[in-house]
């Protein structure tokens, strides 16, 4: 049987914020369900992958591997956040670890299911791409911020005084 | 992530998620630590204790022992006091800054919560936990490297550092020149001889301020040779100076590691001795190493006064006038403590007041705290108010000096 399509969920996402409704349920028969249980990895730094995916619920991890058992934590989704969209577009191995924090529910969008948006119906496209590098920019910035911080972190933690050390 | 703060609001510790996951199994906790947690538990790694150098020294102005330490492959040096002793002790990579504060509370009975950092600080500066200062000049250029102009200073600088003639096997020619001779350099005859000989050349500057005219005109009438040879003769007595610091050493038992020739900052010539090693030594082998260099300029200015002063009126006359000034002002601007250059007079400054490093914690202290200090209302405590009065003199000396080449200058010109 058909899911019914969840408009409400899709105007929660930031990607299809500017898509009429009418485009939306032509999307949803290509959104993929998928279900994790707490704690299950959806993919791993390095794995293969060209899906993204779109949370329905529950809360989701990004973390990269920083030494044995250990990842530093880049982000914590909740529903309404989307990731994976870098290996939709470079086909690159994934950059990150994602992993479920409680059981969630996600929506995968394939690279062809894309492709297949962009043939159809090029002004939902164009709209879904804007909001996508809006976030694009902001997850730069995010990161830019990061650096920063953990850079703040590093200096705090060993105490190293470089206003009044000169380099070596 | 980061928020903008208020100006008077202290910025909250820094924080960093971390994913753990358990052994075997697909579960995991997050756990945020916070740079100070880390901070407590770092553990400072000091370099090999063959690697360094430890000597016990009395502080002249607190009253109470405290330590030189130093790295043998930079030949940096720091003062530690007694309780930064203790922490050093400690630093061996497994205690953490935390059971080290714990250790300090159990043998003080109170802890002061900005040694460790400061200590850290010093020790890293000195290359005695990681790092290793560079030239301060480089350091700028660097910064400017977009600048065309300062990448070819840059480059200049690099080609002229390049010729530094340096010889580390010094030491046993030092040896030998003592044994030969110059060990009289360090007996009371010499003392004798050198306090004869300034009698002699003040009775010589007395006699030549009478004969000044006859003087500077041999010198007007051949300015350019006078000066060349005048510059010339000064800058090879440079040579004696350094070596006079180098048999010191010899003198007291220390090590002469390097002697040679090099371009100071990339653009001055000059001859040098590392005669760091002096610092190991005891107070009085200090003192004399740091006075024996300038006491060469005091016995050549008076001996050239005296000879001067028994010559004929002449080119040559005039040359050991001129030279004996030079020598003299050389002697004034070696033994002149404030001018925040670390010459010899600097040496027994800091020699005297114990505080090894005070021209970087005096600028240090003036451009970071004092201000604050001021601000806050907060009195200074003995050290704090020597940090003061050292960079008010040298400032006071820089300006005094700079303000009466100005006055030269402009007299030269209206005469």
């Amino acid at each position: 049987m058909a899911r019914q399509p969840d408009v409400t969920f899709l105007r929660q996402v930031t990607l299809f914020r500017d898509i009429v409704e009418a485009d939306l349920r032509a999307v949803w028969p290509w959104l993929r369900e998928r279900r994790l249980r707490k704690g299950e990895v959806l993919f791993r730094e390095g794995d293969s992958g060209s899906e993204l995916f779109l949370i329905r619920s529950g809360s989701i991890v990004i973390s990269k591997h920083v030494t044995g058992r250990v990842d530093q934590v880049l982000a914590r989704l909740e529903p309404g956040d989307f990731f994976g969209e870098m290996s939709l577009f470079d086909g690159e191995p994934r950059s990150a670890s994602v992993q479920a924090e409680t059981d969630a529910m996600l929506y995968g969008l394939d690279r062809g299911n894309l492709d297949l948006l962009i043939e159809t119906n090029p002004r939902a496209a164009t709209a879904l791409f804007y909001q996508l590098v809006q976030v694009f920019i902001k997850r730069l910035r995010d990161s830019g911020n990061l650096v920063a911080e953990v850079t703040r972190w590093g200096l705090e933690a060993t105490g190293l005084d470089v206003e009044h050390t000169s380099p070596g | 992530m980061s928020t903008p703060e208020g100006p008077g609001k202290p910025k909250p510790k820094a924080r960093i998620q971390l994913l753990v996951r358990t052994e075997g199994g697909e579960e995991f906790r997050i756990q945020q630590v916070e740079s100070g947690l880390a901070y407590l538990q770092h553990r400072p790694q000091r370099i090999p204790l063959e690697e360094c150098e430890l000597a016990e020294l009395r502080s002249g102005v607190r009253q109470a022992t405290s330590y030189v330490l130093k790295n043998r492959q930079t030949e940096r040096y720091i003062q530690l006091t007694e309780p930064e002793k203790f922490l050093w002790d400690q630093m061996d990579g497994r205690t953490s800054l935390q059971e080290m504060g714990t250790a300090y509370v159990l043998r003080y009975g109170a802890f002061d919560f900005d040694i460790i950092p400061r200590l850290i600080s010093k020790l890293r500066r000195a290359g005695l936990l990681t790092m290793r200062p560079a030239s301060r000049l480089r350091e700028v250029l660097a910064r400017h490297r977009r600048n065309p102009a300062v990448r070819a200073a840059e480059a200049a600088f690099k080609a002229l550092e390049k010729l530094t003639v340096t010889s580390r096997r010094a030491h046993t020619l030092f040896e030998r020149v003592y044994h030969y001779g110059a060990f009289l350099l360090f007996t009371p005859f010499m003392a004798v001889g050198l306090g004869l000989v300034t009698v002699l050349g003040a009775r010589g500057a007395v006699l030549l301020w009478a004969d000044r005219g006859e003087v500077s005109a041999a010198l007007a009438a051949h300015p350019v040779v006078a000066i060349l040879l005048v510059k010339l003769f000064f800058w090879l007595t440079v040579i004696a100076h350094q070596m006079v610091h180098a048999l010191a050493l010899v003198h007291y038992g220390r090590r002469v590691r390097e002697f040679g020739f090099t371009m100071l900052h990339g653009f001055i010539p000059t001859f040098y001795a590392d005669v760091t090693d002096i610092f190991m030594g005891s107070r009085r082998a200090r003192l004399v190493a740091a006075l024996a260099g300038p006491l060469v300029h005091l016995f050549l200015g008076a001996f050239y006064l005296w000879v001067a002063s028994v010559l004929g009126p002449g080119l040559f006359k005039g040359f050991l006038a001129a030279s004996a000034l030079l020598q003299l002002q050389s002697l004034f601007v070696s033994l002149y403590p404030f001018c925040f250059l670390e010459m010899d007079g600097y040496h027994v400054l800091v020699d005297l007041l114990g505080m090894p490093t005070l021209n970087h914690e005096s600028v240090s202290f003036v451009r970071h705290s004092l201000w604050r200090r001021v601000a806050q209302g907060i009195g200074l405590n003995r050290q704090e108010a020597v940090y003061v009065a050292y960079v008010f003199l040298s400032t006071a000396s820089i300006v005094a000096f700079v303000g009466l080449n100005v006055w030269v200058l402009l007299r030269a010109g209206t005469s």
